[in-house]
């Protein structure tokens, strides 16, 4: 498989919703897996987000509004984005990516809105399915300026 | 087809088949169901589900962030109303513990056309409202409860829709944890 | 697009599963929804015409619903208008605002009749008060394109 060199900046993307259900799962490069089912890896995935999220808000020295943003490893950056409506979206980058919220805000704004709110055929507690909405995804994410940049 | 601009104000023809949309559904209500206190609830129950998608694109275009108390709510209810319907309800009577308030209308866009027949006076033609207010705001983790307490439809000078905030509702925990 | 349009699609929705589910037997009745549609066409294009010149003939009455009237609804006008000049007309929206959201394609097909059938009757009913009597039907290949098929009933 030829793989584009300018997708190399964008590893893959999981959406929650409020109870944790793995609504979304996609990926455009991960080129090793975690060896469990799609399902398994993401109740531990919202497990361990859940946990994080509650956990750097107690031992914040101020309050805070949005608590926790994302995390760095050496490969990889977590970034991560809650709605008020309780959704979240969670997408894995290169380390060097920058203004990833952004791209959160606009992915949920611009795509998640229009084409899964919006879709009168989707159930909102049901995993997403719809062609179209994957669709607009593939190409929201190819011309934002990570996709772009490298 | 030559894209020429019409004469027609588009905002208001679109408004307008909104009011006679609803319209043509609470008669279509009112033939299906014998009991006018059904049809209330149904138009409640597809408010609700209109409600819980709307919020969405309320965030979306507001993004704005969970309220910081019930006057904060009060205030985004406002907002929403101005953004959907294009009103401009006031936020009033408030109560002494600051969790219920009302919303005061002096036009509501719904009875644009409306006349009540006798028959129908106990049909709360407007409760597609507080289906929309319950959803929104449940998606939000809160609990509210709405009635209308004045009704131009039925004579009175305003119509007054009351909000009442329940609880907050807590977020889910993933199991496993606690 | 405007805020209240998003509000009047949510409307939609409701009324499609509301009419969907007391029509349970048969699935591919949609007439209900066609009659919500012909009511309302029936009242606002009386509102539209109101201060407008008188039209002249058919095809006139027909230009007038592909173009104001289709974009004050849907946004956009109508993409094609034909005729056999014999009293068939059909009106192709390559974007229909009801399927925009569903599909580009064929998945959620089936789905398709129910969301443009409160449509076939707001051209049924906008004709009707301009004194064309009409069945219209639409035809859906690949969404989000409709074609409307206007038949004129010559009295």
């Amino acid at each position: 498989m030829i793989r584009s060199y300018n997708a190399k900046m964008i590893y893959n993307l999981y959406i929650f919703d409020k109870t944790g259900k793995l609504l979304f799962y996609t990926e455009w490069n991960r080129f090793k897996q975690s060896g469990m089912s799609r399902n398994e890896e993401g109740k531990l995935m919202y497990g361990m987000l859940f946990s994080l999220k509650n956990f750097v808000t107690k031992i914040s020295p101020y309050d805070m509004k949005q608590g926790f943003l994302c995390f760095k490893t050496n490969k990889y950056a977590l970034h991560f984005m809650e709605t008020p409506s309780g959704l979240k979206f969670v997408l894995n980058t290169d380390i060097s990516a920058q203004k990833v919220r952004e791209i959160l805000q606009q992915l949920y704004n611009n795509v998640y809105v229009n084409y899964v709110t919006r879709n009168p055929i989707h159930n909102l507690q049901d995993s997403i399915k719809s062609e179209l909405f994957k669709s607009k995804l593939n190409s929201f994410m190819k011309q934002t300026h990570i996709y772009l940049s490298k | 087809m030559a894209r020429q601009t019409t004469k027609l104000d588009t905002k208001k023809v679109s408004a307008e088949l909104f009011t006679l949309t609803y319209g043509a559904l609470v008669t279509r209500l009112l033939k299906d169901y014998e009991n006018i206190d059904d049809v209330n609830k149904q138009l409640e129950r597809m408010g609700y589900n209109i409600g819980i998608r709307l919020i969405e694109d309320f965030l979306a275009k507001t993004n704005c962030g969970r309220c910081y108390d019930f006057r904060d709510t009060a205030e985004k209810i406002q907002l929403a109303f101005r953004t959907y319907l294009g009103v401009f309800p006031q936020v009033s009577n408030w109560s002494a513990a600051n969790d219920e308030f009302s919303l005061l209308f002096d036009n509501n866009p719904l009875t644009e056309f409306v006349e009540l027949p006798d028959h129908c006076l106990n049909l709360k033609y407007s409760n597609i409202f507080a289906g929309i207010l319950r959803g929104a705001c449940e998606m939000v983790q809160m609990e509210v409860t709405s009635w209308f307490v004045q009704d131009q439809l039925k004579g009175d000078n305003i119509t007054e829709l009351r909000i009442k905030f329940i609880k907050k509702l807590e977020d889910a925990i993933p199991v496993g944890e606690d | 697009m405007a805020s209240q349009d998003v509000l009047f699609e949510f409307l939609h929705h409701e009324i499609v599963a509301y009419c969907n589910s007391k029509s349970k037997k048969e699935k591919e009745d949609v007439s209900e929804l066609e009659y919500i549609g012909f009511a309302c066409g029936y009242r606002i294009i009386e509102r539209l015409t109101k201060d407008w010149p008188r039209f002249k003939e058919e095809l006139d009455m027909l230009k007038f619903l592909c173009t104001d009237f289709w974009s004050s609804i849907y946004q956009r006008q109508v993409d094609n208008l034909r005729t056999n000049h014999q009293g068939v007309y059909v009106l192709f929206d390559n974007e229909f605002r009801f399927l925009s959201r569903i599909s580009e394609g064929n998945q959620y097909l089936e789905f398709a009749p129910q969301y443009v059938s409160y449509t076939c009757g707001l051209i049924r009913g906008a004709l009707a008060n301009l004194g064309i009597t009409c069945i219209v039907t639409a035809e859906v290949h690949l969404m989000p394109a409709c074609r409307f098929h206007i038949q004129v009933q010559k009295s």
